[in-house]
């Protein structure tokens, strides 16, 4: 499921529904190609990563309060846990809801995409009845108003998500029609700790617990109602469910009251909210002292700051106003500098992808059938050069990209071709593969099709002799992708392979260019570079990679891809969605583009009781329970 | 004078009305619907149809913009689907702020570059004269945002004396107090107004020091002081007035890349945000305010024109 990260990573965006660390002294090191983990004294790295992480440590003294910078367009401004499509994004979500509800599952271990069960209210689902039925085990955390998480707490949640969807499909991000909760079939609560749902058909348990089902919960006890005064209901009935969505809903929307409606005020997260100003979008955050997760004793104030854009984000951390903040992409040359400002950073690639798609059914000079061939595809990649890119256009803070994960974050599913570059950048062995397959290749010209055909050393289906290897490519105008496609239609052209390129931008090009939204402009583009995407951490490509997937950008279409991914959703096996990734690591449905480090600054005066907290920040999922101020 | 008032009413209701039409066409006419934007890449055919019907947009134009400027009559000016507030609210928050940092800095711009241009066109091509000049060719031909930089750099980080931000304060009062955090931004505005200023002063002064009527004045020996500042002034003020009045839209707009920079949430900010979000009834709401002001501006400054020079009559 994807989830809006900034504009930026989308655009980078994901600049939509598409991204972006430091230690008490450690030196910058490259993380390109990176595979090795260094340890200096009182600093760890992970492979993949620049600069360090300080060592835990223990707090002393009295609580302080964390300056968490973030930009003003991504302020929070939703509060309730079911969060809606159109309020989707990490801010509202990691940054914000999760201090208040942490999720089901928290999605990450530190730098590995992995649930990090200390810091999650409930249990590992078990599957059974052939994946069918689930159950669960609630932690008995306790509400701030000192009750506890039941099972009662979770069936509330998903019988008001039920209510929500029925009502419109946009009212909550996770949800595919004729998925979960469209396929629960009963659910009961044995005790009061264990909530068992039964499916209509299997569902990988992994991606319920980290894709779909990974939401914060609302208390039964408090929340059941159809208006502030009124009397709890009967949620169960779903007339009272819809009642209560629609009080809930409402409610939320109203968001200069964040910090005084009672309702958001019982939490079960490490944090209360104190104060919300909904003109800026800063917002406080108190301990919160009922809370049973594990934290830094003192626990400190979590501060949100947001700041109107980069160059405002930068001049906070010059002046050293703000404690902690993503360090905005083009300020990367400036981290060495930063030391002497009293920073310290640390960058990881933030979990997602990049890539220029390809439109799979654009007909214009018979592309839909030039794209089909597989080794066009693989030549493609060829001729990205993701280590010139990375060195030339991203500060050296990034890493190359082979599939739909790259190898850092290291996934727990990946698999082993996804280490290391399937394709690398080699002109001549595009040249090659393209001779090889029927082509009359004439660098810097346009390389033709001389040997039409389905044989081996023909070009393929559908391509006629003299058919020209020549289209176009609209891109987003913003940094690194102008830089990135510029550098690939050059090496391109060195092969005969003529890209025009064309400008555009995030909002016009998924408005206009993706074949679900724009049928009709189907034959107006046969490649897109909008950025990237964000996944959850449990990375299966349904949405996007299968056939009719509501991500679909090109309408890629494989049958042994729809099989596995189709595996990784529904299969109770655990290595499916490896089968998948590994599958489409050698298709290569898309163009992948390198991985950009996202990277955080933070003083020199904060620690943390858990190095993983530094890592959690690289993945817009902060965890500021776990960090304090040393002096 | 009171027709001419009603007239000019009528006439600006007319202009809104276009600019309404104009506007919400054009926006639609892009982008039928912002759904995609609003709801993500992966964003299911039901669940776009949905929003679609949510907030509207699954009608005829037409009759989304006759709903649109029903509720406009009505006061209302939408609800922003990407802030989660009405749009009045949004404006609500914001509007004091922009119109205080762009109104004081288009005072003292004033303030400072109407006697600065008198000056210079009386001692023109003296010393003075070509100072003040290459200073505001200097500013003029320096985008805001690099002067911005430079004054933060100079005065916030290499000698902290002021604040690098403005105030991040949502009380006006306690914005208009806080000198400290506000200097940087009223500065950097108002020395790229006085460079623009200074100079339509300048050149209106020298055109009216030609005429005969100053030559007269002083030809029957009336005191320098005299000529300039009941001959001159006046006459050579005529032209700010109009580009003064075609300013005013500017305390709604003019200082977004201000606000950007000096990290100071107002209207311009919203307005681009708000861009980027596809954020319709924001955009609607802000073109239409922002047209009210042009014509407001303009409206002022015809009638200023009168008051200052009673040649000039309205009819």
């Amino acid at each position: 499921m994807t989830r809006t990260a900034t504009k930026r990573f989308a655009g980078l965006a994901l600049a939509v529904a598409g991204i972006t660390a430091l230690a008490a002294c450690s030196s910058s090191s490259s993380s390109s190609g990176s595979s090795t983990t260094t340890t200096t004294p009182g600093v760890t790295t992970q492979p993949g990563s620049i600069g360090g992480i300080p060592a835990a440590g223990t707090p002393s003294g009295t609580a302080g309060s964390i300056t968490y910078g973030y930009l003003s367009a991504d302020a929070p401004n939703w509060i309730l846990p079911i969060i809606p499509a159109a309020d989707n994004s990490v801010y509202n979500s990691f940054v914000f809801g999760w201090q208040l509800y942490r999720p089901t599952w928290f999605p990450w271990n530190g730098a590995s995409p992995a649930v990090d069960a200390a810091l999650s209210p409930v249990n590992a689902p078990t599957s059974s009845n052939g994946g069918k039925t689930f159950t669960m085990t609630i932690k008995p955390w306790k509400w701030s108003d000192g009750q506890t998480l039941s099972a009662k707490d979770m069936e509330f949640t998903i019988d008001v998500i039920k209510a929500a969807v029925k009502e419109s499909p946009a009212n909550w991000a996770n949800y595919v029609p004729g998925y979960f909760p469209d396929t629960i079939t009963s659910m009961s609560t044995p005790n009061a700790q264990t909530l068992v749902i039964n499916m209509s058909k299997p569902v990988n348990p992994v991606w319920l617990q980290e894709d779909i089902l990974d939401i914060g919960l609302m208390p039964a006890h408090a929340w059941a109602k159809a208006s502030a005064s009124g009397a709890l209901l009967d949620y169960t009935n779903p007339a009272n469910a819809k009642k209560i969505w629609d009080f809930l809903n409402a409610q939320a929307k109203s968001v200069s009251t964040y910090a005084t409606n009672p309702l958001w005020q019982l939490v079960y997260g490490p944090y209360k909210l104190s104060a919300y100003n909904a003109t800026t979008g800063s917002f406080t955050m108190v301990p919160n002292p009922n809370y049973s997760g594990p934290h830094a004793t003192p626990e400190s104030n979590f501060v949100g700051v947001p700041f109107t854009s980069d160059a405002a984000t930068f001049n906070a951390v010059k002046s050293g106003s703000v404690d902690m903040v993503a360090l905005p992409a083009e300020d990367n040359p400036q981290i060495p500098s930063l030391k002497s400002s009293g920073y310290d950073y640390y960058g990881l690639p933030a979990w997602g992808d990049y890539f220029a798609a390809y439109n799979f059914k654009d007909t214009t000079g018979d592309f839909d059938n030039i794209v089909n061939q597989l080794y066009f595809r693989q030549a493609m990649q060829h001729l990205e050069d993701q280590p010139g890119q990375i060195k030339a256009f991203l500060n050296g803070d990034g890493d190359p990209l082979s599939g739909p994960i790259g190898a850092y974050p290291q996934s727990p599913f990946l698999p082993a071709n996804g280490k290391s570059i399937l394709y690398p950048f080699s002109v001549s062995t595009a040249i090659s593969m393209l001779k090889a397959n029927g082509w009359t290749v004439t660098p810097n010209g346009t390389d033709t099709c001389a040997k039409p055909g389905t044989g081996a050393g023909e070009c393929g289906a559908g391509i006629p002799a003299g058919t020209k290897l020549a289209f176009n490519l609209i891109y987003n105008a913003a940094s690194p992708i102008t830089q990135e496609v510029e550098d690939l239609a050059s090496n391109a052209k060195a092969a005969g392979v003529n890209i025009t390129l064309s400008a555009s931008n995030f909002d016009f090009m998924i408005q206009n260019y993706i074949d679900p939204a724009a049928p009709a402009n189907i034959n107006k583009w046969a490649m897109m570079d909008f950025g990237g995407e964000s996944f959850s951490t449990y990375p299966t490509s349904f949405g996007l990679f299968n056939t009719g997937g509501s991500g679909q950008i090109g309408d890629f279409s494989d049958p042994k891809a729809d099989a596995l991914i189709n595996d990784s959703i529904s299969s109770p096996n655990p290595s499916a969605v490896t089968n998948e990734l590994s599958y489409l690591d050698t298709v290569e449905p898309v163009l992948w583009q390198p991985l950009r480090d996202h990277v955080y600054v933070w003083k020199t005066n904060i620690s943390a009781t858990t190095p993983a907290a530094f890592e959690d920040l690289t993945q817009y999922d902060p965890t500021p329970e776990f960090f304090y101020v040393t002096k | 004078m009171s027709a001419y008032v009603l007239r000019r009413i009528g006439t600006s209701i007319i202009v809104l009305i276009g600019i309404s039409i104009f506007t919400y066409l054009l926006l639609h006419a892009v982008f039928p619907s912002p759904a995609r934007v609003a709801l993500g890449l992966r964003a299911t055919d039901a669940a776009v149809a949905a929003w679609n019907k949510q907030n509207g947009y699954d009608r005829p134009v037409l009759v989304q913009y006759l709903s649109y400027m029903n509720n406009l009559l009505h006061g209302n000016l939408g609800y922003s689907y990407a802030e989660n507030q009405t749009v009045a609210a949004l404006f609500q928050e914001r509007l004091a702020r922009s119109i205080y940092l762009s109104g004081i800095s288009l005072l003292l711009a004033i303030l400072i570059a109407l006697p600065l241009g008198i000056f210079q066109a009386v001692r023109r091509n003296s010393l003075g004269d070509n100072i003040g000049t290459s200073l505001a060719f200097i500013l003029y031909s320096m985008p805001s945002f690099f002067l911005g930089l430079i004054l933060i750099q100079v005065f916030a980080l290499s000698f902290p004396i002021l604040g690098f931000e403005a105030s991040q304060s949502t009380n006006i009062w306690v914005v208009i107090g806080d000198w400290h955090d506000m200097l940087l931004p009223i500065l950097t505005l108002t020395l790229l107004t006085v460079a623009n200023f200074s100079r339509y002063m300048r050149s209106s002064s020298i055109d009216v020091l030609a005429q005969d009527y100053i030559k007269v004045a002083r030809a029957k020996g009336l005191p320098e002081r005299l000529v300039l500042a009941r001959h001159m002034v006046r006459n050579a003020s005529l032209p700010m007035i109009t580009l003064i009045g075609l300013f005013i839209p500017a305390l709604l707009a003019g200082n977004l890349i201000i606000e950007t920079l000096f990290n100071y949430q107002g209207l311009g900010l919203l307005f681009f945000t708000s861009l980027g979000k596809e954020d319709y009834p924001v955009l609607l709401a802000y073109t239409l305010v922002g047209a009210v002001f042009v014509v407001l501006g303009n409206f002022v400054a015809d009638i200023a024109l009168t008051v200052a020079d009673p040649r000039i009559r309205l009819a």
